[in-house]
């Protein structure tokens, strides 16, 4: 492998959280907005009660039994806090932008992946929030197209965000919609 | 028929001619009620009849009541049901009211119609009937299906329903004149396949090589362990196959391509047989593969993304079955008769089976060769001013084409190993379907500028589609045409003599005047209310 190559890999995946750190994810001219923090805890406390739950639980048949049942919740704990070290990166990573006739939407920091939904090709807007996004009053806006593919959500927005910015693509929508 | 205790009917629409299914219709259907309801019975009772120690007079009896019973119920309900079923044509929607206990009415806007199919089950086809299935774009199970229809009015009502789809104005009769039948637009038969294609073609397929190799390790292990027991055990699994033969070979039994000013029309079928009507511009994205040991043949499968069919569908996304380059060419050019390229034939080839940058494929960057050994000079994209065609498979060749203004939206993705080597898979996000069209391992830079310039590309080409009143949209000059304007329509015609159907099909009255209308309304996203 060219040693450029690997230096520019290096640099790329660094400390940066995901946001502006890998060019081909990047586009002239796009101000990306940062989705809130407060999704950092949500998904923490749901996957510490999905993951770190059962954890605990096999600590008892590994009491009992001893020797190499302690693999298991080991390991459950080992995914666990590894889990929860990657949340906040990923959370970091998420962004979003409203263009005049698109909607950007990239996530991922092992997997990246980037959206480009047109207003226009919008069948309906989903705005969803669980018990604990409830109270630490965040919701995720999702669109939805025609197509099953397009995989236009975004989590963990604040509740005047995600109004607004239901609003705000209901009307564009609105304004530029097309058939199929 | 008038219907005057429909509530609301009056209020919604002007006149909805409201009519009935035809009286066979819970005959028809009993018979599906009755084999459900025989064999729970024998499901249930089968094992007690059995112990109880009757003569075999008294347990035919009880079979020969069941059968009586059973069917004497299912045709009780299918009558209820007809009675509670009827259907209406509206100026521009279908309705259709059924349910005994659970009411439904649905309701679908003609110019959201993504296709038609004339179905004829065996029983129904035997004494003449028909099923009618509208297709709105709503996924699976948003169809609107009439049946049963005798065979004659199925077909005037796809008549009808395409021209009043088209935007072609539909004389209605008066009150007690006898209805007035709208012509079937004049049909060109394009391709048929023989069966001995289809024979050779499902001979040659992927699954007959699995089933040949699996028959070869069954006689080897039989043959080795002196017993019949291996091929025994592989039972369901040969009945499986033989299933899945028997479906490809019944389903794709005298495929038929023809076309018309209503879109293009498909029929296909041996004991079941169907006719798909596809209006013009209903085509989301479009894919020709080729297996390997078709290659010997140089044939090749044609399939379509259509809005409604969904992803489980698998024969109605058939457009042709196996045909030769030549014959896909042809069955190209009734769908996305522009290619948008000045060479279109030789872009086609290239597509098909070339690799490297002939034609004006970019490809995969050497680097990718980590990833993919031999696919990498494969895999490529090309962009022309109507589509966008995508390349990949050296083994299982494909080739996917998308018009621009069928794009829903795109999507760039990249996994830890592929940052390193700098590389991007691309999507096109297509309706759901047989195909997803997306390409692998680009260059960064390159995918990243593919993204930009597609968002772009799609947008204008959607500003400039045709209307969904796809007649109006002919008549209205400048319509219709995409940025592809500027190259000779129908240069890929080199095949097939670009025919004029408007000239064969007179359009009513009104239409002459080409009005173009633009449908624009949200409350149309929903499509399908009921």
């Amino acid at each position: 492998m060219p040693l450029g190559l690997r230096c520019r890999w290096l640099v790329r995946s660094g400390t940066m959280g995901g946001m502006t750190s890998n060019p081909a994810f990047e586009i002239d001219g796009v101000q990306w907005r940062p989705i809130s923090l407060r999704l950092i805890p949500v998904r923490q406390i749901s996957a510490s009660i999905f993951l770190g739950g059962p954890a605990l639980v096999t600590i008892w048949p590994a009491v009992v039994v001893g020797g190499w049942m302690w693999l298991l919740p080991v390991g459950l704990l080992l995914v666990t806090a590894w889990v929860l070290w990657l949340i906040p990166r990923q959370v970091r990573a998420v962004g979003y932008a409203e263009l005049a006739d698109d909607l950007l939407i990239r996530k991922g920091v092992m997997f990246r992946s980037m959206a480009v939904v047109p207003y226009g090709r919008m069948q309906y807007v989903d705005v969803q929030a669980g018990p604990i996004a409830r109270r630490m009053k965040i919701a995720q806006v999702q669109l939805h197209t025609a197509s099953a593919g397009s995989d236009a959500s975004i989590p963990g927005l604040g509740e005047d965000e995600a109004a607004r910015l239901r609003d705000q693509l209901t009307a564009r929508g609105e304004a530029r919609l097309a058939g199929l | 028929m008038t219907a005057p205790s429909i509530p609301n009917a009056a209020a919604a629409q002007p006149p909805v001619d409201w009519r009935r299914l035809h009286k066979i219709t819970p005959l028809l259907n009993a018979w599906k009620v009755a084999v459900v309801l025989i064999g729970v019975f024998v499901w249930q009772y089968a094992d007690t009849i059995g112990e109880l120690d009757l003569a075999a007079g008294t347990i035919l009896l009880i079979v020969v009541g069941a059968v009586v019973g059973g069917s004497l119920i299912g045709l009780g309900y299918s009558a209820l049901a007809w009675r509670m079923t009827r259907y209406g044509i509206g100026a521009d929607s279908v309705f259709l009211h059924s349910g005994v206990l659970f009411r439904q009415q649905r309701h679908v806007r003609l110019d959201r119609l993504q296709t038609i199919d004339v179905s004829q089950p065996l029983l129904a086809r035997l004494f003449g009937f028909a099923q009618l299935k509208i297709e709105s774009a709503g996924g699976a199970g948003s169809n609107l299906t009439l049946a049963y229809l005798s065979e004659t009015d199925a077909q005037n009502l796809r008549n009808e329903l395409l021209a009043r789809a088209a935007g072609v104005t539909v004389a209605t009769a008066a009150d007690g004149a006898p209805p007035v039948l709208t012509p079937a637009a004049p049909e060109r038969e394009v391709l048929a396949l023989t069966p001995g294609r289809l024979v050779g073609s499902l001979a040659l397929s992927f699954v007959m090589i699995l089933i040949l190799i699996g028959v070869v390790a069954l006689v080897v292990a039989a043959v080795g362990t002196h017993s019949f027991a291996p091929i025994l055990g592989v039972g369901p699994a040969g009945l499986g196959a033989v299933a899945y033969f028997w479906g490809r070979f019944s389903g794709e039994f005298a495929f038929r391509v023809a076309t018309s000013p209503d879109g293009i029309r498909v029929r296909q079928g041996l004991l079941e047989s169907k006719a798909r009507t596809i209006p013009p511009g209903r085509v989301q994205a479009i894919k020709i593969s080729q297996p390997l040991l078709w290659r010997l043949k140089g044939w090749w499968r044609v399939q379509v993304n259509i809005a409604g069919y969904g992803a489980e569908e698998t024969t109605g996304s058939v457009l042709y079955p196996a045909g030769t380059a030549e014959e896909v060419a042809r069955v190209l050019y009734l769908v996305l008769p522009d290619l948008g390229d000045n060479r279109p034939l030789e872009l086609l080839a290239t597509g098909m089976t070339g690799t490297g940058e002939d034609e004006g494929f970019v490809t995969s960057p050497r680097r990718s060769r980590w990833l993919d050994w031999i696919t990498w000079r494969r895999n490529g994209f090309r962009v022309t001013d109507t589509a966008i065609l995508l390349r990949s498979g050296r083994i299982w060749r494909h080739f996917v084409l998308v018009p621009h203004e069928r794009t829903q939206s795109l999507g760039l993705t990249q996994g830890p190993i592929e940052r390193r080597l700098d590389l991007v898979n691309f999507e096109l996000h297509s309706t759901p379907g047989q195909i997803i069209p997306s390409i692998q391992h680009l260059d960064a830079a390159v995918a990243r500028e593919l993204l930009v310039e597609q968002a772009d590309r799609a947008r204008r080409a959607r500003r400039l589609a045709g209307p969904e009143h796809w007649m109006r949209a002919r008549t209205a000059p400048g319509a219709g045409s995409t940025t592809g304007a500027q190259t000779t329509p129908g240069t890929f015609g080199g095949i097939l003599p670009s025919p004029s159907p408007d000239q064969h099909f007179a359009p009513g009255p009104a239409s002459a005047g080409s009005v173009r209308e633009v449908h624009v309304s949200p409350a149309d996203a929903g499509k399908v209310s009921g």
